[in-house]
């Protein structure tokens, strides 16, 4: 501890401790990683590397795995369409209206807003195969089934109550003397929220859509349900590739790398705000 | 059953029925107007397709999309790589959408339930889907009977007429609901070069001739599948089989359990082929259920380890990788498997058991949704009699992708076809075909219960296996629990 | 804050002499999203509770049939629920354990580094991004026993077993898929709360000459302890209703070792389409994810940290 610099001393620590984080950071890094890499090579290779008793790690990389999800008769084209179209729309709907009320939520001081916030929340524990018969037949009434606008809906059974409680979260952080002073220079209140505090909150929002995005463009049970020849998305490609004349894995592969790349991308760009509403507010940015 | 016809259909929700309202389809209502308000165009009754006047009856529809919802199976590979020729024929447009079998199943309900039909052509699973929905399905004999549109190809006598009635009719003998479409039967995959290779070495420590032939075995069976094990270093296993908890290990599991003697419920046959709502009680409480149990845990306990975890594609795939010696599968694998390692494949009957042998039958039909529209159906039957005519089986049969075989007599009468039974062969699935032509004789087929709460039985049936399988269970004692909660699912019988 | 907030408003409200109901703006803008959410989860919530009461049957339209109370006879009398509902116990403290232990490791670890803590967290979130379908795709794909990379290295030391065959195995395959993917969240939001640990805090444990073990537990862990509970809250959420990866890999298999009620109910609804009591299942479900969450909300507030 001695030799350590004297301002943060449990940050550095001693040598033999930093050293200790670094051995388990390495553990936890090929744990995370290993996986990821596997599925990577592995949709770089050929048919018979892929199915090798002894897993290859040294092979002459092809791009047929990729070439052929945009070829032939199961072109991968309409299926990221849907996706992009389908989790874009839902996000952007979820991000619009739970900044509306996720600003609510938090300034408004109606008696019960503790039940009203807990029971947004609370909606998206509902177990999805209980809900999705219900939904089905609503969705079926307004002719929504198969169609990317029924995803849209479908998917903001989960993405709008989190997006409500992320914006609430991030509202709170803004300082109430900013609106104050707004309204003090005359602005409606819609005003000062529209163009006082909603700038303020950029970071919030684009994290939001990001999480939103996610959790739309990953979904299995609802796409499973409520798409159709013309809706259906990338996870429900991905499963379909499980068939009975084997399951091409060099393809499935592909087809992962394909779907997770663009999430990891986004993901990671708003990696910093990430805390804010993944800790409710609890506490605010690193 | 009979007295409601699947014709006198209810109209399509929104045009305001005066049958039952549910308070569920009002809730939906509500809903429907809460959300969307009466702006929303969904309340519009769905549209029939047009139809035009022309004198050649195949194109009547042009200009129509039909779907048609599938398991993933070789046959609509086939098609599905190949519509071109049903296009030119018809203008009709097709969308395939595959899936797997529980998915499939699932899709299907919800349509049915929903009043409409978003897929007009069904992949109709006799047991997971043509038991439960029969009702929810077209009796074909009325379109085939039917003027206006092209008539059934060939007829329905050029189907195998068990596979007519086991894919095709459910509790009626005067109904058909689906054509048999693919006829995936078990049969006994074993690798030819290293039962050549070793010969004499396994005649010598085992005292048989181990070429799988008509007398063998599954005692036979059990033994050269140790042989294998301990004897050669060719290969890792001996035999693997699809025991995962899955459908595919109840499919497994019966092969053994008929060649015993054993079965579901008395009058097994019956049950099996034209099916039954009330079936009795269950019979895997007999001493053959148990001891076909038995043996069946002995042989696993010797088989590929991996078992466990495979359903038919994961055994196809060991097989094709060189784990295993040999395997019982689905007979629509031999494609892949001549891919994979052309001409080291032989395919046999299953062996036999005390009482006989049994190979499992696993063929399907495919139907129309009761749901349509009269011409929307009319067009669905166009896409139903195409897909299962002869020259589209024998175009399938020659497919890159996948393949199937056929359904028909007549496909398997035509010279190339009975050519295409020896190597080389520009058919590898009728490399089976001596095989499966054994196992279809009703001697030798298994035909799994046909009743409309199979799913829930199947379930308890390949959970309790594999208990068994993982030493939780002694086999005597899986198969009284199984019938105890068949007896319970059974009792609760079915509404539709 | 949410004081200072209160003033705020009723200030500005007096002061912009305003004679509406002070709930009247915030309650315009949450009315559109929560109107939606409402028709979206209220009018199934209600065929639900329907639903448990019924019989469903399916074809020509769904109709029901009331039954009174035999779903619940049936629960309680479920052969099988007590052992799928033990499962899910014991697959909800795997997982959330792992996770928190997992997580607050690497959080901790991530701290005491400086340089390439950002490089090295933006690698370890990555799997919080992958469609679960994916993971479970994934996971049979490295535990394939033919050609499997982990099934490979597993046989180099010694282990003949199958993964995905046996009981206890196959659970902590599906339990370590979840760890795979969620850990890197705890320990996001973990080293998010320790980074705002002040600085004075720190220091004034090393002037006491505090130990780095104590000051961990004394000190450091306690501060964060709010951002912990969080943490639990969001995971345990999801963890109820996981089933996705269960059924891409097992199928509830083998000899039931990984049927958790999810995938219980998702087989009741979906395979045997036995409705009305999937409809209960899927309500004690939902009763105990609430009571769950209805616990750390509580903890936290009485913490003061929701606001």
């Amino acid at each position: 501890m001695s030799a350590a610099a004297p301002t943060s001393p449990l940050e550095r620590g001693t040598k033999s401790s930093r050293t200790l984080a670094w051995v388990l950071l390495a553990v936890g890094l090929v744990w995370t990683l290993v996986p990821l890499v596997w599925m990577l090579s592995s949709s770089l290779k050929s048919k018979a590397d892929v199915t090798s008793g002894t897993p290859k790690f040294l092979f002459a990389p092809t791009l047929d795995n990729y070439r052929n999800l945009f070829s032939g008769a199961n072109d991968l084209t309409p299926y990221l369409t849907h996706s992009i179209l389908a989790g874009g729309v839902s996000a952007v709907l979820a991000v619009a209206l739970g900044a509306l009320a996720g600003y609510g939520l938090s300034r408004t001081r109606m008696r019960g807003r503790r039940h009203l916030s807990f029971w947004i929340i609370s909606t998206r524990m509902a177990p999805i195969a209980a809900v999705v018969l219900p939904l089905f037949l609503i969705f079926r009434q307004l002719d929504l089934i198969d169609s990317v606008f029924g995803l849209v809906l479908a998917y903001l059974t989960f993405d709008l109550p989190f997006a409500i409680w992320l914006m609430s979260a991030f509202f709170a952080d803004v300082p109430p003397s900013l609106e104050e002073s707004a309204l003090v220079a005359g602005c409606s209140r819609w005003q000062a929220f529209y163009r006082v505090v909603l700038p303020l909150t950029k970071a919030g929002l684009v994290t939001t859509f990001v999480l939103c995005l996610v959790f739309a463009w990953n979904d299995y049970a609802f796409a499973l349900v409520f798409s159709g020849p013309n809706s259906q998305t990338l996870p429900i490609a991905a499963s379909q590739l499980v068939t009975q004349t084997g399951i091409d894995w060099g393809q499935l592969c592909a087809i992962g790398t394909f779907v997770v790349v663009p999430m990891m991308l986004a993901g990671l760009a708003v990696r910093r705000w990430l805390v804010t509403g993944l800790t409710l507010g609890a506490v605010t940015g690193e | 059953m009979s007295g409601a016809t699947p014709t006198a259909n209810p109209p399509p929700p929104a045009a305001g029925i005066t049958t039952r309202r549910t308070l569920l389809r009002g809730l939906a209502g509500a809903a429907g107007a809460g959300l969307a308000g009466a702006a929303m165009s969904g309340c519009s009754s769905p549209k029939d397709v047009a139809r035009a006047s022309t004198s050649d009856p195949w194109r009547q529809f042009a200009g129509t999309t039909l779907n048609f919802v599938s398991e993933n199976t070789a046959p609509t590979a086939a098609i599905a790589a190949n519509l071109a020729p049903f296009t030119e024929l018809t203008g009709i447009r097709v969308n395939i959408v595959t899936l797997e079998l529980s998915a499939l199943v699932q899709k299907v309900a919800l349509d049915l339930a929903s009043g409409q039909s978003q897929y007009q052509v069904i992949y109709a699973d006799p047991y997971q889907v043509l038991a439960p929905y029969s009702k929810g399905l077209v009796d074909l004999r009325e379109l085939a009977a039917d003027s206006s549109v092209p008539h059934l190809t060939g007829g329905f006598g050029d189907f195998i007429p068990t596979q007519l009635e086991a894919a095709g009719k459910f509790g009626d003998r005067d109904k058909v609901f689906a054509l048999p479409y693919d006829c995936p039967t078990m049969i006994w995959h074993y690798r030819k070069d290293l039962f050549d290779k070793h010969h004499d070495a396994m005649s010598n420590d085992l005292g048989f001739d181990p070429t799988p032939g008509a007398d063998t075995t599954w005692d036979q069976y059990a033994a050269i599948a140790k042989w294998f094990n301990d004897k050669t270093d060719d290969i890792p296993y001996g035999t693997g089989h699809q025991a995962k908890q899955h459908d595919s290990l109840m499919c497994d599991f019966s092969n053994v359990l008929w060649s015993y003697g054993g079965d579901y419920f008395d009058n097994g046959k019956a049950v099996g082929s034209l099916g039954a709502t009330d079936p009795g009680k269950c019979r895997l409480d007999s001493d053959q259920a148990a001891e076909a149990a038995a043996f069946y845990d002995r042989l696993l306990a010797s088989a590929d380890p991996a078992s466990r975890t495979w359903d038919w594609d994961g055994v196809g795939a060991a097989f094709r990788a060189g784990r295993i010696a040999m395997c019982p599968n689905w007979h629509e694998f031999a494609a892949s498997n001549e891919a994979a390692m052309p001409g080291k494949v032989g395919y046999a009957r299953l062996p036999k058991g005390p009482a006989r042998s049994a190979s499992h039958y696993g063929g399907t039909g495919i139907g129309i949704s009761a749901n349509t529209l009269p011409n929307e159906r009319r067009a669905a039957w166009l896409f139903t009699v195409w897909a299962t005519a002869p020259r589209t089986q024998l175009a399938n049969l020659k497919s890159k992708a996948g393949g199937g075989t056929p359904t028909r007599t007549s496909v398997y009468e035509l010279p190339e076809v009975r050519k295409a039974e020896k190597r080389p062969s520009a058919m590898p699935n009728m490399l089976t075909a001596d095989a499966v032509n054994e196992a279809w004789k009703p001697a030798n087929i298994g035909l799994r219960p046909k009743i409309p709460m199979w799913n829930e039985c199947d379930t308890a049936i390949y959970t309790q296996l594999s208990r068994m399988l993982l030493g939780d269970a002694k086999p005597a004692q899986a198969m009284g629990d199984t019938a105890d909660r068949i007896d319970r699912i059974v009792a609760r019988g079915w509404v539709s | 804050m949410s004081d200072t907030l209160t003033d705020v408003s009723e200030k500005s409200a007096s002061r912009t002499g305003r004679r509406q109901p002070r709930l009247a703006f915030e309650g315009r803008l949450m009315a559109p999203g929560v109107i939606l959410l409402a028709a979206l989860s209220i009018v199934p919530f209600l065929a639900i509770i329907w639903m448990n009461f019924s019989q469903v049957r399916l074809l020509g339209g769904v109709a029901t049939s009331w039954v009174g109370l035999d779903n619940w006879a049936r629960f309680f009398s479920d052969l099988d629920m007590a052992a799928n509902w033990l499962r899910t116990g014991a697959f909800f403290v795997l997982t959330v354990g792992l996770e928190m232990v997992g997580g607050v490791v690497l959080a901790l670890c991530l701290w005491r580094v400086v340089r390439g803590r950002n490089l090295v967290l933006s690698l370890l979130l990555l799997p919080m991004f992958v469609a679960p379908v994916v993971v479970g795709l994934l996971g049979r794909f490295l535990t394939d026993s033919t050609f499997g990379l982990y099934a490979w290295l597993l046989r180099g030391t010694g282990y003949t077993g199958d993964i995905l065959g046996g009981k206890y195995s196959a659970f902590a395959a599906v339990v370590a898929m979840d760890v795979w993917e969620w850990t890197p969240l705890i320990a996001l939001i973990t080293l998010a709360g320790l980074s705002s640990v002040p600085l004075s805090v720190r220091e004034a444990a090393s002037i006491d000459g505090a130990s780095g073990a104590q000051s961990l537990r004394h000190i450091v862990l306690p501060s964060i302890s709010n951002v912990l509970l969080v943490a639990l809250l969001i995971r345990s959420m999801d963890a109820i209703r996981y089933f996705d990866i269960i059924w891409v890999t097992t199928n509830g298999g083998p000899a039931d070792a990984t049927k958790t009620v999810p995938v219980r109910l998702y087989e009741t609804a979906f395979r045997f389409f036995d409705l009305g009591y999937a409809a209960t299942i899927g309500l004690v479900m939902l009763a105990v994810s609430i009571a769950i969450a209805r616990i750390f909300v509580r903890l936290l507030d009485q913490k003061g940290l929701t606001r």
